[in-house]
C-alpha cells in the first residue's frame, strides 16, 4: 500500500512543484518589498527623529506582539469591510510584507546605530548631504552588521509563509493539506513538504553562516 | 571670516559656551587652548555646526549659522574638519577617502577627482599610500590622510580638533609639519591643541578658554611669556613643566 501511495505521490509531483513555486513567489516578492521598506523604516528609526521613532516603534511592537495568522486574517477580512475585494495572493503578499518589514527594520536600525557617530560627523563635515552620507559612508559600513541576521531572517520569513495557506493560497503547505486528503499517508506527504522547504532554506542558512564568518574577519581588519 | 557674537551654548543645564565673542580674519591661524572641559572643542565644532548653540550670532564666511534656514551642506563643503580620532572611512582606500566628497559634492569626474586626491596625498607626504586602507596606516598617516581629505575640497577654513592628541609621540611631528606648511600657505585655521611648540611657531593668536568662557587672547609670545590672568598662568605652567 505504501508503495502504491508513493507512486501516486510521484505521479502528482507537478502539483508539488506548483506549490513550491507559489511559496517561492509569495515569500520572494514579500522579501523584496520587506527589504526595501525595512531599509527605509530602519534608517528612519535609527535617525533619532522622535516622531518616526515613536510611530515605527508602535508598528514593530504590534507586529511582533501578535500572531502572524491573526495578522493575515485581519488583512484578508478588513479590506472587504472597506469595499476592497482582495484575492488570497495579494492579501498574502501584503501581510507577509508587513511582517517582513517589521523584522527587517529592526535589523537595519541596529546595523545603522552600530556605525560610530564620528563617521556621520566626518561625512557631514565634508559637505555630503544626508542621502550621500547614508549611501557612501553609513550603509556600506552597517552592511557588515546587517547582512548575516538579514539572511537568517529571510529563512524565518520563508518558513512563516506557510501560514498564508490558511486563506487558501495554494503554496507548499496547502499542497500538503490537499494531497493528504487523497493520499492518506500524512508522514510521507509532509516529509516531502518538509524536504522542499528545506531545499529553499538550507542554501540561505549556509549563506548566512558564510557571511557571518566573512564579516567577522573583516571586522578584525577594521 | 569667522565672527562669534555673544554665542552661548548649553548641554542640558551645563553652560558650555558663555558669551563668546571672537573674530578670525582670512589667513589667520588661531590656536585654542585650555583645560579639558573648557569648551574649546565645542567652540570649533560650532563653526561648521556639528554643534548647535542656543543664543548669539555666528557668521562664517558671511553665512549666518544662527539662522536655521542656512544650507549647512553647502557651508560645510567650504570648511575642512580634522578630528582627534581621524574618522577615516574604514571601508575605503586612502584615495577613495580623499576623492569621495570632490566626486559627490563638487561633481567632479572620477578621474579628475582621483588625480586631485593623488595630488593632495602627495602634499601630505603619502603619495605611496593611495591604495592602503586606513587599518594599514599608522595613526600619523591616518591623520595626514584626514587632512588631505579636508584639503581636497579646497576649503576656505580648516578646523582641527586636537589633531595630535590620539597619536603616539613619535608621530606628532609628521602631522604638525603638514599643518605648519598649510599655515605658511595662508590657510585660515582654527586649531584646538596643546602643542605649544606649534602655537609659538605658526599661530597669529592664542586663545585661552576656561569653563566655557574666552578668558584670554593674545599673540603667542606674549601669551606664554606674560599671561594676563591667573588661570592662564596656571595652565601654562602646568603644560610647560610636563
Amino acid at each position: 500500500m505504501m508503495l502504491f501511495y508513493f507512486q501516486r505521490l510521484i505521479e502528482i509531483y507537478p502539483f508539488f512543484l506548483k506549490g513550491l513555486w507559489m511559496t517561492v513567489a509569495v515569500s520572494g516578492i514579500s522579501l523584496v518589498f520587506g527589504t526595501i521598506f525595512g531599509l527605509v523604516l530602519g534608517i528612519l528609526r535609527a535617525s533619532g527623529n522622535k516622531f518616526f521613532v515613536a510611530i515605527i516603534g508602535v508598528y514593530v511592537a504590534v507586529i511582533r506582539g501578535t500572531p502572524f495568522v491573526v495578522q493575515i486574517f485581519i488583512v484578508f477580512f478588513i479590506l472587504p469591510e472597506w469595499g476592497i475585494q482582495l484575492d488570497a495572493f495579494p492579501a498574502a503578499i501584503i501581510s507577509l510584507t508587513i511582517l517582513a518589514t517589521a523584522f527587517i527594520c529592526e535589523i537595519v536600525a541596529g546595523g545603522i546605530k552600530a556605525v560610530p557617530n564620528g563617521q556621520w560627523e566626518a561625512a557631514a563635515s565634508s559637505g555630503l548631504n544626508i542621502f550621500q552620507q547614508l549611501r557612501y559612508v553609513i550603509v556600506p559600513q552597517s552592511l557588515q552588521t546587517i547582512l548575516p541576521p538579514l539572511v537568517g531572517q529571510y529563512v524565518l520569513l520563508i518558513k512563516d509563509s506557510s501560514v498564508v495557506s490558511v486563506i487558501g493560497v495554494v503554496e507548499l503547505t496547502r499542497v500538503g493539506w490537499v494531497t493528504v486528503n487523497r493520499i492518506p499517508e500524512g508522514l510521507m506527504v509532509f516529509s516531502l513538504v518538509g524536504v522542499l522547504y528545506f531545499a529553499i532554506s538550507y542554501p540561505l542558512i549556509r549563506l548566512s553562516n558564510r557571511l557571518e564568518k566573512k564579516m567577522a574577519t573583516q571586522q578584525v581588519m577594521l | 571670516m569667522i565672527k562669534f557674537k555673544g554665542v552661548n551654548k548649553w548641554f542640558g543645564k551645563l553652560h558650555v559656551l558663555r558669551d563668546i565673542d571672537l573674530h578670525v580674519s582670512p589667513g589667520e591661524v588661531v590656536v585654542v587652548c585650555g583645560p579639558s572641559g573648557s569648551g574649546k572643542s565645542t567652540l570649533i565644532r560650532c563653526i561648521n555646526r556639528l554643534e548647535k548653540f542656543q543664543k548669539g550670532e555666528l557668521f562664517v564666511d558671511g553665512t549666518p549659522l544662527h539662522d536655521h534656514s542656512t544650507n549647512l551642506t553647502k557651508l560645510r563643503a567650504e570648511i575642512g574638519f580634522v578630528f582627534q580620532q581621524f574618522h577615516l572611512y574604514p571601508h575605503m582606500t586612502a584615495l577613495q577617502n580623499v576623492a569621495l566628497a570632490p566626486i559627490n559634492v563638487r561633481k567632479m569626474k572620477r578621474a579628475d577627482a582621483e588625480a586631485l586626491a593623488h595630488e593632495k596625498l602627495a602634499r601630505v607626504g603619502l603619495a605611496d599610500k593611495a591604495d592602503a586602507h586606513p587599518t594599514q596606516l599608522s595613526g600619523g598617516q591616518q591623520q595626514r590622510v584626514a587632512i588631505a581629505r579636508g584639503l581636497a575640497m579646497s576649503p576656505k577654513i580648516m578646523l582641527f580638533d586636537e589633531p595630535t592628541s590620539a597619536l603616539d609621540p613619535e608621530m606628532i611631528g609628521e602631522v604638525l609639519d603638514v599643518m605648519v606648511k598649510l599655515a605658511s600657505e595662508g590657510m585660515t585655521m582654527c586649531v584646538v591643541t596643546h602643542e605649544m611648540g606649534f602655537a609659538r611657531q605658526v599661530a597669529h593668536r592664542v586663545i585661552f578658554m576656561d569653563e566655557g568662557s574666552l578668558v584670554e587672547t593674545g599673540k603667542p609670545h606674549d601669551f606664554f611669556a606674560n599671561p594676563q590672568t591667573d588661570r592662564a598662568a596656571q595652565f601654562i605652567s602646568k603644560i610647560l613643566t610636563h
